[in-house]
């Protein structure tokens, strides 16, 4: 008797030893393993369904718009410059701002607020992987609420001119930049996630004073808002009404612009990491 | 017995408040409870010991490695916290096959060890159901699925019989018990001796940030067995009836009520005070309306060794 449970432990402990001398999964694997969880659970999450109804906001003032054209009367304006309009206005200055916001610092501060933390921080993944995973999986969420609107806006707005493939190119173009913004403010708001309490209140300081104050500051100060380098691509027709918000922009070129977004989102996912990684979280009761 | 955590001088402080202090112990394989009233600093240990939290001072080694950002050690450790939260969305289904994907298995295994899981703490037929739906006891038995699921040697589980059944207890007592004797670790904190007592027989006794005592329960046992425990009776003649008791030598006090109607007893046996109890309402033929004894709880036991 003695003999068999003396085996049964010998046999449990190479057993144990075999798991962790296996080594662990690639890094990669780790994150593509939260990416999908994550991935999975926020399509199914309450808040998802709400943003996805806040970001169709667009699509229905569209609709609005081109009643308006159709019925009024009024002489017929382009649907391709009201497009332009509508991303500098609604979606570069507003939505993907709040997409971004409350995707980004919820990376962090969910599993903190609902004490989920302690189930994910007990599986053998590291906490870079929790955050980069995570992180992957919400952009991936906004950046499919932002491009099925945008799509939709502009079919709905060039109505007339589905053949024009010239289109179509600036369609493109207008996406990139959208989803380059959405990368880049989520990446900012998950480093803020990580280390403030009140994250949403200071995303909103940020997203609605600072972005929209700096970026027309003449000379190099407009270059400390991420939304210069987004300006920067796009192909923004001049004049209109709407040509105020392009005030005093000194562009940085293309290619610099996307190198700046990209760096921007590499050094704050990096700081989410390691705040993450580092600080102590108290799971309050 | 193999020597599986090790603390030394443990100490971890929130602000202003204590919430453990300078603990060295060793824990070999095998079942150790944990025992302390609420606040005494068991859930902070078992957070130190996974680490959830950093110590203010001292070290924590799980089988000679440390802790804390070691995340390859989790493959060998199923942790079921305290708090009652969940990703309440999910399924419970999908709550473990999730988080058995952060342990890389392949999809055929997640869905075997998910199945094995959830038929132990008999949850198979309710895996569709949302966690939100889920009644305490099953949520309490879902927190401790998805501690067991990847068949881990280390199980620590933090008051896993809260808001169980009866029935629900006795199970996941078996199951604990059944896992020591396959040479895994576990420890399990309460605050109810019971519950540990039915457990295991190595406990650690934890009160005010401090470990008080370890070692076998029959220690504590005996410690409690001597603590003067206070007993009231609601009776219909108070003073007849202790009149027939005053003369035992394990009666130390006794107060009477200013109502009348019920009187307080403090005595140093409370198995002797009680089997004596039945025969002296019969003789007397005295009516009882309420029998409590208010200070039968762990806390009462603490402050009685720590000598308030």
């Amino acid at each position: 008797m003695i003999i068999s449970k003396r085996f049964l432990i010998i046999w449990w402990e190479n057993k144990m030893n075999e798991k962790i001398k296996k080594g662990l999964p690639s890094f990669l694997k780790s994150t593509k393993d939260v990416f999908s969880f994550f991935f999975f659970l926020g399509k199914k999450a309450r808040k998802t369904k709400v943003f996805y109804l806040v970001s169709f906001f667009p699509v229905i003032m569209v609709l609005v718009i081109k009643f308006v054209q159709i019925f009024s009367g009024l002489p017929h304006v382009q649907g391709i410059f009201i497009f332009s309009n509508h991303i500098m206005v609604l979606y570069l200055q507003f939505l993907i701002l709040i997409l971004a916001l409350f995707f980004g610092t919820s990376v962090c501060s969910e599993e903190v607020e609902g004490k989920t933390l302690t189930y994910l921080t007990t599986r053998p993944v590291s906490k870079s992987a929790i955050i980069l995973g995570k992180y992957a999986a919400y952009t991936l969420l906004i950046v499919l609420m932002t491009g099925i609107g945008l799509i939709l806006t502009f079919l709905i707005l060039n109505v007339n001119n589905l053949l024009d493939f010239s289109l179509y190119k600036i369609l493109f173009k207008y996406t990139i930049v959208l989803i380059l913004g959405l990368i880049c403010y989520t990446s900012f708001f998950t480093f803020i996630g990580t280390f403030l309490k009140k994250s949403i209140l200071f995303g909103l300081v940020f997203s609605f004073g600072w972005e929209n104050v700096i970026q027309y500051f003449p000379g190099s100060t407009q270059r400390f808002a991420i939304v210069h380098y987004l300006k920067s691509l796009l192909p923004f027709p001049s004049g209109g009404r709407f040509s105020f918000l392009l005030f005093r922009l000194e562009p940085t070129s293309p290619g610099v612009a996307v190198v700046m977004l990209f760096l921007i989102t590499g050094v704050f996912l990096g700081l989410a990491c390691l705040f993450f990684s580092q600080k102590e979280y108290i799971l309050e009761d | 017995m193999i020597l599986i955590i090790e603390t030394q001088n443990l100490s971890k402080w929130y602000g202003n408040v204590l919430g453990l202090n300078d603990v060295t112990i060793q824990i070999e394989s095998g079942i150790t409870g944990i025992l302390g009233p609420n606040g005494a600093g068991k859930s902070t240990f078992l957070k130190l010991i996974t680490g959830q939290i950093k110590p203010n001072i001292g070290k924590v080694k799980i089988k000679g490695e440390k802790i804390r950002n070691n995340y390859s050690l989790f493959s060998i450790i199923g942790f079921c916290p305290e708090q009652d939260s969940f990703y309440e969305e999910m399924t419970g289904w999908e709550f473990i096959t999730s988080l058995l994907k952060l342990h890389h298995f392949s999809s055929t295994e997640i869905k075997a060890r998910a199945q094995d899981a959830l038929e132990i703490v008999e949850l198979i037929n309710d895996k569709d159901r949302v966690i939100k739906s889920y009644s305490r006891g099953m949520r309490q038995r879902l927190k401790f699925a998805q501690a067991i699921a990847h068949e881990p040697e280390i199980i620590i589980l933090d008051e896993p019989l809260n808001g169980m059944d009866p029935l629900g207890r006795r199970k996941i007592i078996k199951l604990i018990k059944s896992y020591e004797r396959e040479g895994r670790t576990i420890i399990v904190s309460s605050h109810v001796l019971p519950e540990i007592e039915a457990m295991t027989k190595r406990i650690i006794l934890i009160h005010q940030g401090k470990i008080f005592a370890q070692g076998n329960i029959h220690y504590i046992r005996d410690l409690i067995d001597t603590h003067p425990h206070i007993i009231s009776i609601k009776c219909s003649n108070p003073r007849e009836l202790a009149s027939k008791f005053i003369h035992e030598e394990y009666v130390l006090k006794v107060h009477f009520s200013s109502t009348r109607d019920s009187l307080l007893i403090e005595t140093n046996n409370r198995d002797k005070f009680f089997s004596l109890l039945p025969s002296l309402f019969l003789e007397s033929n005295i009516e009882v309306k309420e029998i409590t004894s208010p200070d039968d709880n762990l806390q009462a036991v603490f402050d009685y060794l720590v000598g308030k």
